[in-house]
């Protein structure tokens, strides 16, 4: 009784650390002679403060480093560990760390057999600072290619460590790192004075140094990558490394590598493929995950990884069923006909006891089954929700929703499905996914609108949570009124408006108002008159606020809305909330709206205050543009199809979906630098910029680029000049750009850049006038020439000179080409675009060659930036690597649809043929867009 | 015979009379403070050694008493250190290169400022003219006279000149400490 009683308290010594009362306590420290024990358990109390989140001050972890270091003076060796334990813990934040380098030094000595010497090196690593590191070169060496396995480690952590303060130095320790890692001595237990039998056991079979030689390797080559090759051919021939986990590295590298260059990818896959046959399961798991994950990897190379996981599903092992389990779960998301043959071994798996594995076989399945088993599978499903946690529900939801999406005719038996497990008890995390996915079913899947209003009524007439329901009442508002009986809807709103509490009551009259506004039927309007009318007199302000502007607009609702869709002279206030309101088919991008109003209201000059803030400048997106991003983004993320390689994302994509929104704020941001001009700005608004293009090499003299800048009826071309000359200034600085063609464009004016000195940019704009008129598409190119006049710089007074010399400097043609008038946007469907542009438009279209293309993924990505055209329908990410299509779309600066789809293929010999072809709605602009590529 | 019973009259001494005392060697880089607590620890004399980065310490055994010496690094950078190591110690020894003319203004400069902590008050002072084996050195007294030692006040201040190299003198330096071990 009464041990444990004295046990509780040391529990509660524990417990009750304090971290003032240990920082008073370290006084100990001071005291002599030093007693071992006690010094000891302070070292843990401090220990375990650190690791437990504790921080000390700077003043008073440098208190403590110092006083730690009196304890030098005792050798007792558990003594000495804890110590260094401590010191690499506070090395952080103490200052003036460096002081126990010498002390240290003598620790990690060459030939000193002390047990504590793979502590030292680890401490003195983190203490030392670069420029002091070539003092423990020879040191560190030495320490490498210890024949103790545990110092040898520590050596090559530290180094590890080391590199990015001391990059050149530790450099020079490679031959070292290569003994180290080709060295297979046995480890003699890890944990020094640890001496039992069974630790021995364990020790001996890793080869832990080793990992970490390959992994220092690595990042000292990792600059270089034929030496990476050269590493991954070398360690990886069979019986060189020991290390499981060395390989294990070895196979991520070689995967990279793999993924970085095309041409190394066949050697690469060999290596891969063997691996899948090493006799540790961990390196067989890591060489199937990457070959799954291999950018377009073909049903043949992944038949052996799919075999060799197919394997480990019938091991009686549970985590080793479960690392198979999830790498084919990722896989059948991409090749599903490729797991297919290992449903048999999946099917036996849903009746696992491990939760986890069973969930990851279900969504497994659904993604391989065909139509035919998707029902079987639901009903399987359902007696199996019931006794798996929230987490689970949601990747099963998400596994539907991607079903939904892929069989649109099984939509029905889906819904029954999400509507039940609705009415499940569950956390908001999954009733959201719930609800996420039924969206989605709207959204996309037309025939089943009415049934999942329907469903999602019922939800909220229970529902506890308050942001699902605000959710669901604004779909309930924009998607009600479009079908057919929208007045049961309102039932279901009005109800929230009697029953909930007053965020949701504001959301049901935000969501009822959408219901009046623009309705023809005069007896549904005056009963939603009514309704807000009651509203009126609700407890909540927002509520009675938004009751009466919904009223307000009701009443003049015609005007307003014309109002609305002109985008014309009302107050910019009135406009945003119309916005807000209908939403009918535009609305402001959302993204620069938020950047605008952080702007102003962020701004520090009291200037910006003095006007209001003008949300006409926001650029609108149309409705489709928005629900075609969303949806990119949602099959993205839903079906790794389009997902992102583990190493280095995938730029075409990115690119593509940024790409409206990034030339919509370039537009903007050069909009503001052209106003400055008087001249400029009697052009009107600016209707696009083109990306900035490099017209010298960066290492010239004068390095220049252009923007060019599209208006109405004229163009002006927009040249950043930087002297890179030392000591000259560039005064009454002009450029003289002649169009080829001479008829279709004539010279405005030119504003100089008055002077240009040393590495300071200085810009020059020259202005031409269509003289086809305001639609049309001059092509053509210029021939540039700088004209400046040249002044030394006085190197004694930094004043020019007062005389220079005129000089002239000719850089590199501008071409103005038709991709400079089209703005890349989304839409829908492509065939719809596709078909309506060929129908009142004219098509043109042209065979290429493109011998220097590397592969498909990089034609495509060119050409989208040379066409500066939206990728449609996920095109953008080729999955195939002999052909692709490419659908593109967007709209000329005056609004007219331009749509493309382009068919390409690749053969190694000949590169990459395409066929481009080209549908505009205004005249000339196809052949312009077409010849921008060739 | 009298030399067994010299080493259990030593060995009782230790035995109940045993005296810890701690001293901190600073002084300017390469004025040989590591190379003479090498020398009075029972080592040899190296010319060439390594720079001090941060200390060192080393236990030096006399008689019944136990100097724990902590050496400092002499560089630049680790001055602003040295006084952290000096608090509470029974005595301070300052070395200085009796043969570098050029370094002792920084040398006395830093000594001054070192004894004007109010936390190293009387705390005795031990200034070592070191390398007293070249040929240009100073002597004692003019190193007393040009470091301007006779303003140093509230505490014990002695000086002497020593060679680490030739091992003279340094019977008196341990006296000199061991005397400082009852204070």
């Amino acid at each position: 009784m009464s041990y444990m009683k004295k046990d509780e308290d040391a529990d509660q010594v524990m417990i009750k650390l304090d971290r003032t009362s240990v920082f008073q306590d370290a006084r100990l420290f001071n005291s002599s002679p030093i007693s071992p024990r006690t010094c000891r358990t302070l070292l843990t109390k401090i220990a375990v403060l650190l690791f437990t989140g504790e921080q000390f001050p700077t003043n008073e972890a440098t208190t403590l480093f110092f006083g730690i270091s009196k304890l030098f003076q005792n050798k007792d060796p558990s003594l000495r560990q804890m110590v260094y334990l401590i010191l690499k813990e506070l090395s952080g934040t103490a200052e003036d760390v460096i002081m126990s380098t010498s002390i240290i030094m003598k620790d990690t000595a060459v030939g000193s057999d002390v047990l504590y010497r793979a502590n030292a090196i680890r401490a003195l690593c983190r203490i030392i600072d670069g420029s002091t590191v070539q003092g423990i070169e020879r040191l560190i060496k030495t320490a490498i290619v210890d024949k103790t396995p545990s110092v040898s480690s520590a050596a090559l952590v530290s180094s590890y460590h080391l590199l990015p303060i001391a990059r050149d130095v530790v450099r020079r320790w490679q031959s070292e790192t290569q003994e180290a890692a080709s060295s297979s001595k046995s480890s003699t237990g890890f944990l020094g004075f640890g001496g039992s039998a069974q630790n021995h056991a364990i020790s001996n079979s890793n080869f832990m140094n080793q990992y970490h030689a390959i992994g220092l390797l690595y990042q000292m080559r990792s600059h270089d990558r034929m030496s990476l090759v050269k590493m991954v051919q070398q360690y990886g021939a069979a019986g060189v490394v020991k290390s499981p986990a060395a390989l294990v590295l070895l196979v991520r590298l070689a995967a990279k590598l793999a993924e970085e260059d095309q041409g190394l990818r066949k050697p690469m896959m060999q290596m891969l493929d063997g691996w899948l046959r090493h006799k540790h399961e961990m390196v067989n798991f890591e060489a199937a995950k990457a070959i799954c994950d291999m950018r377009d990897v073909t049903d043949a190379e992944a038949t052996q990884a799919v075999h060799v996981l197919q394997l480990f599903l019938s091991s009686p092992r549970s985590i080793t069923k479960f690392a198979a389990i999830r790498i084919l779960h990722n896989f059948a998301s991409f090749k599903p006909h490729v797991v297919n043959v290992c449903n048999p071994d999946i099917e036996s798996l849903i009746s696992n006891s491990n939760r986890s594995i069973a969930t990851f076989a279900i969504t497994t399945l659904l993604k391989t089954g065909n139509e035919a088993s998707v029902d079987r599978l639901m009903k399987q499903i359902s007696g199996f929700m019931a006794d798996i946690t929230d987490e689970f529900k949601v990747t099963i939801v998400e596994a539907i929703r991607t079903l939904c999406l892929k069989f649109p005719s099984k939509q029905a038996g889906m819904l029954v499905f999400l509507s039940g497990i609705l009415r499940d008890e569950g956390g908001y995390e999954f009733k959201r996914t719930v609800v996420e996915s039924m969206f989605d079913l709207i959204k996309f899947v037309p025939e089943s609108k009415e049934d999942a209003l329907a469903h999602l009524c019922e939800f909220i007439e229970d529902c506890e949570f308050t942001k699902l329901s605000v959710r669901i009442l604004h779909l309930l508002g924009s998607e009600g009124p479009k079908t057919s009986h929208p007045t049961k809807y309102i039932r279901y709103i009005y109800n929230r408006v009697v029953l909930e509490n007053a965020i949701v009551r504001a959301a049901a009259v935000t969501a009822l108002a959408k219901f009046g506004v623009g309705q023809k039927d005069p007896e549904v309007k005056s009963s939603v008159h009514v309704l807000l009318t009651r509203c009126l007199d609700d407890t909540d302000d927002e509520v009675r606020d938004r009751a009466a502007l919904n009223l307000r607009l009701m009443a003049e609702e015609d005007e307003a809305a014309s109002a609305f869709i002109k985008n014309g002279k009302r107050s910019s206030l009135q406009q945003a909330a119309l916005l807000l309101l209908t939403s009918i088919d535009s609305m402001y991008s959302l993204s620069t709206f938020e950047h605008q109003l952080v702007m102003y209201v962020t701004s520090g000059d009291k200037q910006t205050f003095a006007t209001a803030f003008d949300v006409a400048t926001i650029p609108v997106v149309s409705q489709e543009q928005a629900l075609a991003a969303e949806r990119t983004q949602k099959l993205t993320s839903a079906t790794p199809t389009l997902k992102a390689p583990s190493t280095g994302p995938p730029k075409g994509a990115a690119a593509g979906g940024m790409a409206e929104a990034a030339s919509a704020s370039a537009t903007q941001k050069y909009a503001e630098q052209l106003l400055e001009f008087p001249d400029i700005k009697a052009y009107g608004t600016l209707l696009k910029s083109s990306s900035p293009v490099e017209l010298s090499e960066s290492e010239t003299e004068y390095v220049v680029t252009a923007v060019k800048h599209i208006f109405k009826e004229h163009i002006v071309v927009q040249y950043d000049i930087k002297n890179t000359l030392p000591d000259t200034i560039l005064e009454n600085v002009t450029v003289v750009a002649t169009p080829e063609e001479e008829d279709v464009l004539e010279d405005d004016f030119i504003i100089p850049a008055p002077k240009v000195p040393t590495n300071e940019p200085g810009v020059v704009y020259v202005a031409f006038k269509k003289l086809a008129g305001e639609n049309s598409v001059p092509v053509t190119s210029f021939t540039n020439n700088l004209k400046f006049t040249s002044k030394e710089i006085d190197p004694t007074t930094g004043e020019p000179e007062d005389s220079g010399y005129e000089d002239e400097y000719q850089v590199e043609d501008l071409e103005l080409t038709g991709s400079d008038y089209v703005i890349p946007t989304f839409a829908g469907s492509f065939d719809h675009v596709w078909e309506q542009t060929g129908a009142n438009g004219e098509e043109e279209s042209e065979t290429l060659q493109l011998s220097n293309m590397k592969g498909i993924n990089d034609a495509t990505e060119q050409l989208i930036s040379a066409l500066s055209l939206q990728p449609l329908e996920g095109t953008d990410v080729a999955l195939n690597s002999s052909t692709h299509t490419l659908k593109l779309f967007g709209k000329t600066v005056s609004g007219g649809r331009v749509a493309s789809l382009i068919k390409m293929a690749y053969s190694s010999k000949a590169g990459v043929t395409t066929k481009i072809t080209v549908r505009a709605e205004e005249e000339g602009v196809a052949a312009a867009v077409i010849a921008s590529v060739s | 015979m009298a030399g067994i019973f010299r080493t259990i009259y030593d060995w009782l001494l230790r035995m109940f009379w045993a005296t810890e005392m701690d001293v901190t060697m600073i002084g300017l880089q390469n004025a040989g403070k590591s190379s003479l607590l090498r020398v009075l620890a029972g080592g040899e004399f190296t010319i060439d050694s390594i720079p001090t980065i941060g200390f060192n310490t080393k236990r030096v055994q006399k008689g019944h008493v136990t100097l724990k010496c902590w050496d400092l690094g002499g560089q630049p950078r680790f001055r602003p250190m040295w006084e952290r190591y000096c608090r509470g110690v029974n005595a301070i020894v300052y070395i200085v290169d009796a043969a570098d003319r050029a370094a002792l203004p920084v040398a006395t400069e830093e000594l001054h400022d070192l004894m004007k902590k109010p936390t190293l008050e009387n705390i005795p002072l031990l200034v070592l003219g070191n390398k007293s084996d070249l040929p240009d050195k100073l002597s004692v007294d003019e190193i007393i006279e040009s470091m301007d030692l006779k303003s140093v006040t509230h505490r014990e201040v002695s000086c002497y000149g020593i060679s680490a190299k030739e091992e003279t003198n340094l019977d008196a330096v341990l006296r000199w400490l061991i005397a400082r071990a009852s204070r």
